[in-house]
């Protein structure tokens, strides 16, 4: 008995490595994909706070009405724990059928063989409706994997509230250079008696750096994928944030670090501890709606004569996507091309994604538009008139740049790095990892 | 055996021996036996095999491989293994993970063990007081507290409150590099209550005699704790601190919460469960963080075999 019991058990670890190891089984070809005659059960995911969560179930029920026999399983989650859950299920081989996706990921989801190729299943979704230079954001290796869902420019938020509030002119936004911003920004905290901070710095994120290197003609990764920005750049990115700490106009290392990765509502600019801050523009309308008590405006980044004009470029705020493991292709892709063609859901899902990349849904939208909601409107197309060609999307493996940038910041806000030798750490890493993704 | 098969043995003929018919019954009530004893056994080792040591061996494999999760792994031999010697993040961890280890794992069993001597003096309310106490241990591992613990350790937090009372001006003790991995520190030894539990078990089994004789031969109290408490009480503290570093090496949420998942700031809380998870989930390295794993597992046991090398000169076994 004794030994056959030990049998068992090595048989049954044998299963479960067999079962655990082989989390990747063979993709059905998507050139194959009909409509089920069948009911079909999709699965749906998405991350975002609880008015998304409710909007995005609204577009389902109108889904479901529309096409009686699919049944779409819903589950949602914060930003924070999304990536993982969805890097396990991906893993375990039932990743969801539909996946809101970001550019940060979509690279090393779709270089690895996880996502459909959208381009194979044309009879069931159409994405014509998006601009190309949009659409082209979705691309991996020249498939498409992803539909943009809105987008947006890093734009400029400005609290007009406290600028009136001390007493300070709120410079021409349209126009201002880089020298009236700081002028500003030092303004307010000397008009406060520091009690207010002119302004909350750059310095961990992708998007404000992509930004900031097009403002000196450079940018991040080059069209192979490889990390193509000049030390210089991401050196006088850190310096320049630097330079706002310890001028006063940005609050000191500590605040910053104290405040870094709190949700929205407690933040720096909602809360009014800083006037003005960098933001991923689809922000503005949650920034506004978390300080009722606040008027905010939203304006493109200072320039100065010589710096280059198109810097600006529109941003995919989130994408949908499909698994590449779904059982259900045509009926996934049947999903994403209602949620990215049908005016129903340009009114449920309202601004909460950014603004929609199509101009058809920008339309079924701007009469129902709030305030706010408006003024990132003309932001976006603003940024549309303004914008150039946009950079290529996060390469395969770098998907980290994010939290590589803001180790780096913090080591340089609490000195223990020059910005010189974090732009060359933070260059190196990013390009080991993009190396090791292969 | 079942009740009934030991029924039939007992029915043994009076001649000492089993007829055939006898035996064969015998063995075949052995077998279903084992039958019951496997179906009872099933839920356990089902667990045993396909939670701890499948996914185990699983990752023994895969710490040789360059598996992202995505894609099929490709074994890819002694590379993680190169790839540790130059990993300047993991000498972080390793250093961060140290640090706490040995710093509050000794301070810990220091609070444990005083508060259970006082306790052990048979003060009156000593249930409400040991329950107290122990309420620490069952929160200190939870969500809730490392939030909580990011609020009294901020900048306007409750320290802060307290020392401004003094005219003092605290930093934003889990904001600084320089304090953060002191608020989680602090933290685990708040959670003394379950060595302290242990510690009051231990100090019940000693003798009154033993002091009762040793303050006849004039010995202070101090004399006593040195001569008698401590030397009878070591098993005890062994047992405490094995399971404390065991325990210390492991620690995840706290880092996770207090730090919003980054270990920060700049890497000063990256623990070495910490950098494993986003290596394995962040960076898609699952090939990598099975073989930190596996680095753990050695430190860990190395400790361990340190100590019981080490115990052999100072816990002090009465029988």
């Amino acid at each position: 008995m004794r030994r056959r019991a030990r049998r068992g058990a090595l048989a049954a670890t044998a299963l479960a490595l067999s079962v655990s190891v082989a989390g990747c089984g063979i993709a059905p070809d998507p050139a194959d994909a009909e409509l089920s005659d069948e009911d079909v059960t999709l699965t749906m995911t998405w991350w975002g706070a609880d008015a998304r969560h409710q909007s995005t179930l609204d577009a389902i029920k109108l889904f479901e009405e529309e096409h009686p026999t699919i049944h779409v399983e819903p589950t949602y989650a914060d930003w924070g724990g999304y990536w993982d859950r969805l890097a396990t299920t991906a893993a375990a081989g039932d990743m969801p059928d539909v996946v809101q996706f970001d550019q940060l990921y979509l690279s090393s989801y779709a270089g690895r063989g996880a996502l459909l190729d959208l381009d194979a299943v044309p009879e069931f979704l159409d994405a014509s409706s998006l601009p190309d230079n949009v659409l082209a954001s979705g691309e991996v290796d020249g498939s498409l994997y992803a539909v943009p869902i809105g987008v947006a420019g890093n734009g400029v938020v400005v609290n007009t509230s406290l600028f009136e509030k001390y007493d300070v002119p709120v410079p021409d936004t349209d126009t201002w250079t880089w020298e009236e911003f700081d002028a500003a920004a030092q303004a307010i905290t000397e008009a406060s008696g520091g009690k207010v901070r002119g302004l909350s710095p750059f310095g961990a994120d992708s998007f404000s750096l992509e930004v900031f290197a097009r403002q000196q003609g450079d940018q991040i990764f080059d069209d192979e994928g490889d990390v193509a920005i000049d030390p210089a750049t991401v050196a006088a990115y850190w310096q320049r944030e630097l330079d706002w700490i310890e001028s006063g106009a940005a609050p000191d290392a500590a605040s910053l670090s104290e405040k870094a990765g709190v949700p929205l509502d407690q933040g720096d600019t909602v809360v009014g501890n800083t006037a003005m801050a960098f933001i991923a523009a689809g922000q503005f309308t949650a920034i506004a709606a978390a300080a009722p008590d606040f008027e905010y405006e939203v304006a493109d980044w200072p320039a100065d004569a010589d710096t280059p004009e198109g810097f600006q470029y529109p941003k995919p705020s989130m994408y949908w996507a499909a698994s590449s493991q779904s059982e259900h292709p045509a009926e996934a892709a049947l999903l994403i091309d209602f949620l990215v063609n049908d005016p129903q859901v340009a009114r449920a899902f309202g601004t909460d994604r950014g603004i929609p990349a199509s101009e058809a849904f920008q339309e079924a939208l701007e009469p129902t538009l709030d305030e706010p909601a408006k003024k990132l409107l003309d932001f976006t197309k603003l940024v549309g008139e303004r914008s150039g060609d946009a950079p290529p999307i996060t390469p395969n493996g770098a998907s980290e740049i994010e939290t590589m940038l803001s180790r780096y910041n913090q080591q340089i806000q609490f000195g223990q790095l020059s910005p010189q030798e974090a732009a060359a750490g933070f260059i190196e890493e990013l390009q080991s990892a993009v190396d090791a993704a292969g | 055996m079942s009740a009934i098969g030991e029924l039939r043995t007992l029915r043994r003929d009076g001649r000492g021996g089993l007829t055939a018919d006898q035996k064969q019954a015998l063995a075949k009530e052995r077998r279903r036996d084992s039958k019951a004893a496997a179906v009872f056994l099933a839920p356990w080792l089902l667990g045993l095999v396909g939670i701890t040591i499948g996914p185990m061996v699983a990752s023994l494999y895969l710490a040789f491989t360059d598996y992202n999760l995505l894609q099929d792994p490709n074994f890819t031999g002694l590379e993680n293994i190169q790839r540790m010697l130059g990993d300047e993040r993991l000498g972080k961890s390793l250093l961060a993970t140290l640090t706490y280890v040995v710093v509050s794992v000794p301070i810990q069993l220091a609070v444990a063990l005083g508060l259970a001597l006082l306790l052990d003096r048979g003060i009156r309310g000593l249930a409400l007081y040991r329950s107290v106490l122990y309420l620490p241990s069952l929160l200190g591992a939870s969500v809730a507290i490392a939030v909580l613990w990011r609020l009294v350790f901020g900048r306007e937090g409750l320290v802060n409150a307290f020392l401004g009372l003094f005219g003092i001006q605290g930093p934003a003790w889990v904001a600084e590099p320089d304090t953060a991995l002191g608020t989680l520190i602090v933290l685990h030894v708040w959670t003394f209550g379950a060595p302290m539990v242990i510690f009051l078990a231990g100090l019940r089994q000693i003798p009154r005699q033993y002091y009762d004789a040793a303050s006849t031969d004039g010995a202070n109290k101090w004399q006593q704790l040195r001569k008698i408490t401590l030397p009878l009480l070591s098993p005890i503290i062994f047992f405490n601190l094995v399971l404390g570093l065991i325990g210390s090496f492991q620690s995840f949420t706290q880092a996770f919460i207090v730090s919003n998942g980054s270990g920060g700031p700049a890497d000063s809380t990256l623990f070495f469960s910490l950098y494993l998870y986003q290596e394995g989930f962040a960076g898609f390295r699952m090939g990598y963080a099975s073989a930190l794993a596996w680095l753990l597992l050695i430190i860990i046991g190395a400790f361990t075999a340190l100590n019981f090398w080490a115990s052999k000169y100072w816990v002090f076994y009465d029988d």
